[in-house]
């Protein structure tokens, strides 16, 4: 589908809100496009206001023209009813086009602003909030938020109409008038309690709605387990029962939203009763004339529209308060690791990164092996070594302290891939090479040095295939092999691999550990492992307990001096 | 990869008959309690005539006043007292009908073939389970009892039109050839642009969702400008969706709602001549103009919620779809006489590729240990899949007892083979549940000692509730350890006599896996186990090893004979064991 003349959303900065308060937040928002709020309220009032006048022009029809017998009249007021036929359906054209383009800069400016964010906070938002409602404010809250953007206009229209019928009511009847202009309200007000019960048994219902969906997902993504082991039955009476949990909220939906919906028909019906009644006495005594009875009860049935229009604004203010609200919860998150002062640049070549803690020095150029009985242990070396850590103390490049050195810098030279690192959705060259360096000999090199070549056969596209949303379609070795090649195309000054091989079978582990001391060559490379065909191509090893370095050496020397080594590598205690 | 089918229309429509005719009775008297709310509907505008009749021959009285306004209030009050009544039934029925298909989708998804399953991929299935039940949703619960009532109240008003004045009412038609080309030709259009739209915000879920969960990789790769700039690129295209749409409303709303004006126009217009020639009262006319605006909201109600209602036949279609999956496996068969697995010149390739398992002949002990291993690639996991029955070979055969595995049921073979693999997921639910998935009447003990069995018991016991506590996506977080070690315990307790463990404990370290394996051999005293493992110590631990390359066994042994055999298992043996250097 073709690209249309529409000035691209969204924006490429999508500005910094305030994140004092949901009505801060809101305000700020509608600031960014008040030109277009302002737009849309014109067409909503002249939408709403046309198919006001309709009835009078309806009125005059019966009064000039038929009453009166003039066909010219009759005509006349055919034909304005006609015009503003037009109009209604002009204004309500624009007035629609600008509500979703409203709502469109409302919601996908949220859902920017929350994307930017979630790609720069790194895990502290994580931490703090579930990923699932991370996706569900995106999907969900920011539409919320733009929800009332797309209802304002049509509530600018609502105010206006009632005004104007008020006024035209006032014009020939005071006391007609008056119970408009104060009905109106009125009805809104006592329509207003109906909500509460039904939003209340709204939220309970996507509640259990929502569990059901998660129950449903997590049932296909087991599937192959469930079909394998088996406990189908035990799933399927599981689900029907939170199913028929879900039927009842639904059920008990039923009553209030019908209420309600009745409701908004009824309380206008009595301002439809009164209006017609009064009118018709007015009728009788010749104050009013047939036609203008016609247009009176025109009126008091279109009144539905703007009461109903003023009901949907206030939920969706509501709404879209609880939405900000949930986007201001993410919004507020700050990243755990942040540039404080930087003092000093990245050296082209350095001499040794340096752990004070655990006694841990890297030199550059060497492969260096961690190893420990218990992998926990290695974790807050590795998070300090590469700056993932608040606490910094004692980690230094060179001598100078590494947290005073730029994150980005930092992040370029010293790469860390964790245990099941993730691999994202896309064209299988471009998730090696995230950072635009495509240079097809290099991927070949590093696919080779993870022994992963096969893996390029086996897929059809090669290089140019998809990898699935998490590299779901690869088995766990080909998705470890695919991980350690990314981590090689970095070519980082310092690469530390946790486990790289922990999940490939010997014979290709070996090829790994051969061909990974070849790429890295002249390189600094740390492997945090316990398995003998790693360690055994490193130039030294550390054996850390309980977070510090108790011995350190080449693997042989380990292995011949060390008993506790031995047993942890070579596993000699159990054989 | 094969795809899940998507029903035909005619499956379709067969499918949405039997659920109405199930529900004949509720629907019947729904649709009735809308009639009768529709006629009351009517009767205001009827008495609206009336006082005008009385008004334009002057012989409105008081007492005329009050009689017609009672009937006005009360016809309002019926309303909406039947309106009330109608929709709450039709609410009620709709969460009735959408909870039984979405029961019966899960059923059909639950009966899946496990070859279908692996085939298809889950992708597919999740999609139809989330966004299509959705949809789905939607359109049973609001659009087509919407769309129901919509005609039942155009039907009704239109009668009342036309038992008013025929001769009036027929300018009322105007708005129809102009609408139904309006729609038709929107309907063309739009609905594929709002098929998009769907696709579109599921990217930005999915992509979303991968940032969110990928936090620390792209912190550490430095991946945040690409994630961003892929969102950005998702809104766009999110934006560009939406337009689409937009400009096809752009263009069919303006001509509905002209034909809605003309319509009215057109029949004031008409009905105001025919009183000018005598022909009408002035209160038939005005009924009759009343009648026309009143029937442009229902009408314009039927023809919006079309696309709702095409959308949700196409998610129908996928969802039906999958019911039609059958499996081919056998309800009752032969029971294997005795447990020898025994492989005979089996081969098996992927599509149209090359034999991936090629001219394998094995028999399996029964109570052996048995350890496969070999290269990536080189066909061990297949093989796996083919002892465990989930893959039938393109040529030879794999008999337990006898008995060809493809012709045993699915629970007998459950009760004499099962497959674990590296695969892990942890179901939402407590840690018992997850253990006894296919046992839920086994006891406490039970569970306990399969966890023990495992190695697992003592972290079980630490978490926050201990075997109560909830896991899954909303729970307890397992370590991907953790979560293999549940798996495992999950079959102990299922208690099959031969296990078929691929690369079951790869995700513990290494001194864990073999404590597991030690504890674990201790339980399975007796049970056929075949591991197909990378680390060696399992095969050293075995009774036999088979060293697979290529998709042929090449060597077949214990350890001891292996080593002497000096071939390729004793080279990688000796490097493991550090013994080379």
């Amino acid at each position: 589908m073709p690209h249309l003349p529409y000035r691209e959303l969204p924006d490429a900065n999508p500005g910094t809100p305030p994140t004092r308060s949901p009505s801060h937040y809101l305000a700020w928002l509608a600031r960014q496009q008040r030109g277009l709020l302002s737009l849309n309220a014109v067409f909503g009032i002249g939408w709403m206001v046309s198919q006001a006048l309709v009835w009078a022009a309806v009125g005059e029809a019966i009064d000039a023209g038929l009453v009166h017998h003039s066909p010219r009249a009759l005509l006349t007021w055919v034909a304005l009813v006609m015009v503003l036929g037009i109009v209604q359906a002009l204004c309500g054209s624009l007035r629609h086009q600008l509500a979703v383009t409203n709502w469109m800069h409302a919601a996908f400016r949220t859902s920017h602003i929350i994307g930017r964010h979630i790609t720069a906070t790194g895990d502290a938002l994580t931490d703090e909030i579930p990923a699932g409602d991370i996706v569900n404010t995106v999907m969900a809250d920011a539409m919320r938020v733009g929800g009332t953007f797309d209802s304002s206009a049509r509530f600018a229209g609502s105010i206006v109409s009632w005004l104007v019928v008020s006024f035209i009511l006032l014009g020939t009847s005071v006391q007609l008038g008056l119970i408009v202009l104060v009905g109106v309200p009125l009805l809104t007000c006592l329509t207003i309690p109906l909500m509460r019960p039904l939003h209340r048994a709204q939220a309970a219902q996507r509640e259990a709605a929502g569990r059901l969906a998660a129950q449903a997902s997590d049932t296909v993504t087991g599937l192959r387990i469930l079909r394998g082991v088996g406990g189908e039955d035990v799933f399927y009476a599981n689900y029907q029962r939170q199913n028929e949990r879900v039927r009842l909220t639904g059920v008990r939906i039923a009553t209030p939203q019908a209420g309600l919906e009745s409701g908004q028909v009824l309380l206008p019906a009595v301002l439809t009763v009164i209006v017609t009644f009064i009118g018709a006495h007015d009728v009788m005594n010749g104050q009013l004339q047939a036609g203008q009875l016609v247009s009176f009860f025109g009126y008091t049935t279109f009144l539905t529209t703007p009461l109903r229009t003023a009901i949907e604004y206030v939920i969706s203010v509501t709404r879209a308060y609880v939405g900000a609200n949930k986007v201001l919860r993410i919004v507020r998150t700050v990243p755990t690791v942040r540039d404080g002062a930087t003092r000093y640049q990245w050296p082209d070549g350095f001499t040794e990164l340096r752990d004070e803690r655990s006694g841990v020095t890297l030199r550059d150029g060497r492969l260096v092996g961690i190893v420990s009985a218990d992998s926990a242990d290695v974790v807050p070396l590795v998070e300090r070594l590469g700056r993932f850590s608040a606490d910094m103390r004692g980690v230094t490049l060179d001598g100078a302290p590494l947290e005073e050195f730029a994150l980005s810098e930092t992040r370029r030279h010293v790469v860390v891939s964790e245990i099941e690192p993730r691999l994202f959705s896309g064209q299988l060259r471009e998730e090696l090479t995230p950072h635009d360096d495509r240079d097809e000999a290099a991927i070949t090199v590093a696919l080779h040095a993870a022994s992963a070549t096969d893996i390029l056969e086996l897929l059809a596209g090669g290089l140019d295939a998809r990898v699935e949303e998490r590299g779901r379609g690869f088995s766990g070795g080909q998705r470890q092999r695919v991980v350690l090649a990314r981590a090689l195309l970095t070519h980082a000054d310092v690469l530390i691999l946790v486990e790289p091989t922990s999940a490939v079978d010997a014979h290709t582990e070996e090829r790994i550990a051969q061909r990974l001391r070849l790429m890295r060559d002249g390189q600094c490379t740390v492997l945090v492992t316990s398995s003998p065909l790693l360690l055994e191509t490193t130039d030294e090893v550390y054996l850390l307990h309980e977070g510090r370095a108790v011995t350190h050496g080449t693997h042989n020397d380990l292995v011949a001096q060390c008993a506790d080594y031995r047993r942890i590598v070579l596993r000699t205690d159990e054989s | 990869m094969s795809t899940l089918p998507i029903a035909t229309f005619a499956e379709v429509r067969a499918y949405a008959r039997t659920l109405m005719v199930r529900h004949r009775g509720s629907l019947a008297l729904m649709l009735s309690l809308y009639a009768l709310a529709a006629v009351a509907a009517l009767v205001p505008a009827y008495v609206i005539g009336l006082l005008t009749n009385d008004a334009t021959s002057h012989a409105l009285t008081s007492n005329r006043i009050v009689d017609l306004l009672d009937v006005l209030a009360s016809s309002s009050l019926a309303y909406g007292v039947l309106s009330f009544l109608a929709r709450r039934r039709s609410y009620i029925l709709g969460e009735r009908v959408f909870a039984e298909l979405r029961g019966s989708f899960l059923l059909s998804v639950l009966n899946l073939p496990l070859l279908v399953v692996e085939n298809a991929g889950t992708g597919d299935l999740l999609s139809r389970t989330t966004s299509d039940v959705e949809a789905m949703s939607r359109t049973v619960r609001f659009a087509l009892p919407e769309w129901l009532v919509a005609i039942i109240q155009t039907l009704l008003t239109f009668a009342a039109m036309v038992l008013v004045s025929p001769l009036a009412s027929l300018a009322s038609l105007v708005s129809l050839p102009i609408l139904f080309f309006a729609t038709r030709y929107y309907l063309r259009y739009a609905t594929p642009g709002y098929r998009r739209e769907r696709i579109s915000y599921a990217s930005l879920a999915g992509t979303v969702a991968e940032t969110a969960e990928g936090a620390r990789t792209i912190d550490a790769l430095q991946l945040g400008d690409r994630q961003n700039r892929r969102i950005e690129a998702n809104l766009r295209e999110n934006f560009y969706a939406e337009m689409y749409t937009l400009l096809m409303r752009m263009v069919w709303f303006p001509i509905s709602e002209s034909a809605f004006a003309l319509a009215v126009a057109a029949t004031l217009g008409w009905s105001g001549l025919l009183v000018l020639h005598h022909v009408l009262s002035v209160g038939a006319a005005t009924t009759v103009t009343l009648y026309v605006v009143q029937i442009n909201d229902p009408l314009d109600r039927l023809v919006s919620w079309l696309d709702e209602l095409q959308m949700g036949q196409s998610s129908l279609a996928r969802l039906v779809g999958v019911s039609g999956v059958h499996d081919s496996r056998p309800l009752t068969g032969p029971e294997p006489a005795d447990e020898e697995l025994r492989l005979h010149n089996v081969r098996y390739a992927y599509g149209e590729g090359r034999d991936v398992v090629n001219d394998v002949s094995l028999v399996i002990r029964p109570g052996e240990r048995l350890a496969i291993v070999g290269p990536s690639g080189a066909g061990k996991s297949t093989l796996g899949r083919l002892l465990a029955g989930t893959d039938v070979p393109r040529a030879g055969t794999v008999t337990l007892g006898g008995a060809t595995l493809s012709d045993l049921p699915l629970t007998t073979l459950r009760r004499h083979v099962l497959l674990v693999t590296q695969e892990h997921h942890i179901f939402l639910g407590t840690v018992r549940d997850n253990v006894a998935l296919a046992q839920p009447d086994a006891s406490e003990e039970e569970v306990c000692s399969a966890l023990d069995a495992v190695d697992a018991l003592a972290w079980v016991r630490h978490l926050p509730e201990g075997l109560n506590t909830e896991l899954g996506t909303t729970g307890h977080d397992l370590s991907p350890a953790q979560a293999q070690q549940v798996a495992l315990a999950r079959i102990v307790l299922a208690n099959p006599h031969t296990l078929i463990l691929d690369e079951a404990t790869a995700l513990l370290d290494p001194r864990a896996a073999r404590h597991l394996e030690r504890s674990l051999s201790a339980v399975l005293e007796g049970r056929t186990v075949i591991a197909i493992a990378h680390r060696l110590h399992t095969a050293h631990d075995a009774d036999r090893v088979c060293v697979m390359e290529e998709g042929r066994i090449t060597e077949l042994g214990s350890h001891d004979e292996l080593l002497s055999l000096n071939g390729s298992y004793a080279a990688l043996w000796r490097s493991w064991r550090h013994e080379t250097s």
